[in-house]
């Protein structure tokens, strides 16, 4: 970690691509995976075996350390981090974004970008799919619900359809 | 020779001696004892012969005995079973007389008890015959005397029956009147009703209108969109809601 900010889990930057806590969940295990790979090679060099490479990484951890600007060579950061990332992902806001029909990675990563931007850095979306919707979204917050989609309006515009009949039977008779 | 032990010797020898000397040089001990074996086979085949004639005379004897003796049994024997069957002839009569004699008796005093025992019996079935056609006589007229009783209420009966139906004729005369009268007030009463739920059904219809358009909208429209051409919608419309959700993300 570097030295002149301390990182922990309210000032994380998430990358786009970590859109849900599965994501993040994914981030703890790959890096409790790597600390146990590098604390074992560094227990090998003190016993004197040959030199182990780093492990790789995913796209996923190199984007969020970098972003972050932290590292994974000191096993005390990597504990602090794996037990900040576990924070983050308990504490993290969560909204539930529900589609008409399944959302591609870049959209999510799009409607991400907004919401960290726009209403909460380290929030989290769990996306969902009900085509009765037709289109739009239906959002609910942790105590709200928004409902925007065409099912919705259709619905607030029924009163006005019906006016519109009977004055189309009205004509007819 | 034996016959000549006895005579007495003299000095002389006398004729009969030189006769015996002559004879005894002349019958020397091989000339006798050829006499002898002669002598002996003659007696032997004399014997011979004389036993196969004893033997024939014995089996003759023999014969003629055994004859004689079967005819003497077989005419002993024929006295006898006559005898014997004559004894058991009278044997067997007098022995069935008597048996006759007691069964007769017998038979006699079971036909006489047989007898006693049905002049009884008839006396009682008469008797008996006389008592039943006394019940018999009492519940005819029993019966009659009812049968006239059940005749009468019959009667009574069906006289009340035909009032009964006379009258529930009439009733449903009159109800069928009043039905009549119920039918056509009804049918005007449906007229109007059917006229008024045409009405409202019609309306109702239009209200439903709306929402079978809705659904024929949900469904062709649901699957015509994907979510990158409703990005820029959903962007707009969340960021008219933002404030919104900002407050509630702070809460």
């Amino acid at each position: 970690m570097s030295d002149t900010e301390v990182k922990t889990h309210e000032n994380f930057v998430l990358p786009s691509r970590v859109v849900s806590h599965v994501d993040v969940s994914r981030l703890v295990t790959e890096i409790e995976w790597v600390d146990n790979a590098m604390t074992t090679a560094e227990v090998r060099i003190k016993a004197g075996g040959a030199e182990t490479a780093i492990p790789a990484l995913s796209d996923g951890l190199t984007e969020f350390l970098s972003q972050n600007q932290l590292t994974l060579a000191d096993s005390g950061d990597r504990a602090d981090l794996i037990k900040q990332l576990r924070l983050l992902k308990d504490k993290a806001p969560i909204i539930h974004m529900t589609f008409a029909s399944p959302a591609d990675h870049e959209s999510l990563a799009q409607l991400t970008k907004w919401v960290r931007e726009s209403l909460h850095p380290q929030a989290l979306i769990v996306d969902g799919v009900q085509p009765a919707l037709v289109a739009g979204v239906y959002v609910r917050t942790p105590n709200h619900v928004h409902d925007m989609s065409l099912r919705a309006v259709l619905a607030g515009q029924r009163g006005e359809l019906v006016k519109e009949l009977e004055t189309l039977r009205a004509s007819s008779n | 020779m034996g016959l000549f032990q006895h005579k007495q010797h003299s000095d002389k020898k006398s004729p009969m001696v030189e006769v015996f000397e002559y004879e005894k040089n002349f019958f020397d001990e091989d000339f006798r004892v050829g006499i002898r074996d002669h002598a002996r086979l003659y007696f032997e085949k004399v014997i011979q012969e004389n036993v196969v004639v004893f033997k024939q005379d014995l089996d003759e004897a023999s014969e003629a005995i055994s004859a004689d003796l079967k005819i003497r049994t077989a005419e002993q024997l024929d006295a006898s079973i006559a005898r014997l069957t004559i004894d058991l002839k009278e044997h067997i009569t007098k022995q069935l007389d008597g048996q006759f004699a007691e069964f007769t008796k017998a038979a006699k005093e079971a036909q006489d008890v047989a007898l006693g025992s049905l002049t009884t019996s008839a006396a009682a079935l008469e008797e008996q015959h006389k008592q039943l056609g006394t019940t018999l006589q009492k519940s005819i007229a029993n019966q009659s005397l009812m049968l006239e009783n059940s005749f009468q209420e019959n009667m009574k009966n069906m006289t009340s029956i035909k009032e009964a139906n006379a009258s529930a004729l009439e009733s449903l005369n009159r109800s069928v009147d009043e039905l009549k009268n119920q039918n056509e007030q009804l049918t005007a009463t449906l007229e109007k009703k059917i006229a008024t739920q045409e009405e409202s059904l019609m309306k109702a219809f239009e209200g439903n209108m709306a929402q079978v358009i809705e659904h024929y909208l949900l469904g062709a429209l649901s699957e015509q969109y994907d979510l990158k051409a409703q990005l820029p919608a959903i962007i707009q419309q969340m960021e008219a809601n933002k404030q919104a959700l900002l407050d509630d993300m702070k809460l």
